[in-house]
């Protein structure tokens, strides 16, 4: 089973290794344009990469290059549910995409550790292919994460438990397929989980109030 | 002829005000027999006799005079309330109050206000909560570490869609069709793990959409006599779970037919 874990891995990386430079020099431009020129079209674009990732997640990588793997088709609807809560945040203009004064730089420090993937690889001693890569569905779940985090005026909340619960496979994949790298995503995910989830929990209690003691 | 019209007056103030106060108490999950009990003692309290008929939406209320020949007829909705035990228990000792302090109508309304506008439990407390009593129930059925953080986070992910769905005021069938596919599908991720108790996770992710309250509430009142409207939440209940059935069964046709 781990054999054919990362076989399909290396068969992957070995087929779309320009594709994934491409989406990653794309996802850099994308965050550095929001961070620094943030427009209405910065954001429908980021919003449409984040769609197009989960949907390239699911076609690309599970049911082009998975097949062999048991199940690879369950994982492959979940990247389409991830794509779906983009595309219904992109439809009802959800999550601002804004910077809040708040969590910027543990946010771009979390968009960084996607490059961290291939450098934890070949330092416990893996060789191309058969490397993680920053376009793989952890590396791509943490890139997600680090957008929210970085520009979390108002954020996609439905993307962001889909990508705590990715973070929980992701864990447990550590044990079974022997992947350490995807520990970074279950790393990024406690801050993460923390500040969304008390803010959450902050912000639906406002609406608890009854309407009579309003002022 | 003064007289008469004053009475008519407060007979209709009395039955505005326990119509409000059984809508709210259906609305909010109790069981028939508890509601006419309440209803007819808080009538008892305020001196007059209350006669109620109930169906699953709406309840027809006569409140009629023990001294005089008025009465007033009302015919409400019941209000789609979540369930609330918290306005059961309070409610019904009100009607206590009321009997046993020989309180006013305008003290019984006071207090009926205070009651129902107090802060209702955060939804994202709720769902955390759901969350944790699913991946529970993952443990007692015996799923191990994975197979519980699994079921976690898969029951948060439909729980916040059902709240989702509801606050849009989507048909309920749908809401639970979706949001079983929704947890029942993420939960199946565990199954490309090769955890041995993968099919647990997948089979709890969907019980925070059992409607218990419907169904236990469906057998007292048949039980009670209120035999209509215990059988209306009984169909009720079950058309929920073929729903959860639905949106659970589209996820095995497409990750895994052999658990159909």
């Amino acid at each position: 089973m781990q054999e054919i874990f990362w076989n399909s891995i290396a068969e992957y990386n070995a087929a779309t290794w320009y594709w994934q430079i491409a989406i990653t020099a794309v996802a850099a431009a994308l965050a550095l344009v929001l961070w620094f020129r943030p427009s209405k079209r910065a954001k429908i674009a980021a919003k449409v990469f984040m769609v197009l990732l989960s949907v390239w997640t699911a076609f690309v990588y599970y049911l082009g290059f998975c097949s062999a793997r048991d199940y690879s088709s369950a994982l492959a609807i979940f990247w389409c549910l991830v794509a779906a809560s983009w595309v219904y945040d992109l439809a009802t203009d959800f999550s601002s995409f804004r910077k809040s004064g708040k969590y910027g730089i543990l946010g771009l420090c979390m968009l960084v550790l996607p490059l961290f993937f291939p450098v934890v690889s070949i330092a416990r001693g893996l060789e191309f292919p058969q490397i993680a890569t920053p376009v793989l569905p952890s590396a791509v779940a943490l890139y997600m994460l680090g957008m929210l985090m970085t520009f979390n005026s108002k954020i996609n909340f439905f993307a962001f438990i889909l990508i705590l619960h990715w973070a929980v496979i992701a864990v447990s994949k550590v044990e079974i397929f022997d992947i350490p790298e995807d520990l970074l995503l279950a790393a990024a995910c406690v801050p993460a989980a923390v500040i969304f989830l008390t803010r959450a929990l902050k912000s639906a209690g406002q609406d608890t109030k009854p309407k009579i003691f309003r002022s | 002829m003064q007289e008469t019209k004053k009475t008519q007056q407060h007979i209709s103030e009395i039955a505005d005000f326990i119509a409000r106060y059984l809508s709210y108490m259906l609305g909010a999950g109790v069981h028939t027999s508890r509601v006419v009990r309440n209803s007819k003692r808080l009538g008892t309290a305020l001196g007059v006799d209350v006669s109620i008929h109930t169906s699953q939406k709406t309840a027809t209320l006569s409140v009629s005079s023990a001294d005089t020949p008025v009465h007033d007829t009302r015919v409400i909705d019941i209000p789609p309330f979540p369930i609330s035990f918290e306005w059961n228990a309070d409610l019904s000792a009100l009607s206590w109050a009321a009997l046993d302090d020989n309180l006013s109508l305008e003290a019984v309304r006071g207090k009926f206000e205070e009651l129902v506008s107090k802060p209702k439990m955060n939804p994202f407390f709720v769902l955390l909560m759901a969350s944790l009593a699913n991946a529970s129930f993952c443990r007692l059925f015996g799923g191990d570490i994975w197979a519980m953080l699994v079921t976690f986070t898969a029951t948060m992910i439909g729980f916040f869609t059902r709240q989702h769905l509801m606050r849009r005021k989507v048909n309920h069938y749908i809401v639970f069709i979706v949001s079983a596919f929704v947890a029942s599908l993420c939960a199946s991720s565990a199954l490309s793990l090769g955890i041995e108790t993968a099919e647990i996770a997948l089979a709890t992710s969907v019980l925070f959409l059992v409607p218990g309250v419907p169904l236990i509430n469906g057998i007292i009142d048949i039980t009670d006599g209120h035999i209509q409207i215990g059988i209306s939440r009984i169909v009720n209940a079950f058309m929920l779970i073929i729903s959860m059935a639905i949106g659970m069964s589209i996820t095995l046709i497409l990750v895994k037919d052999s658990l159909l």
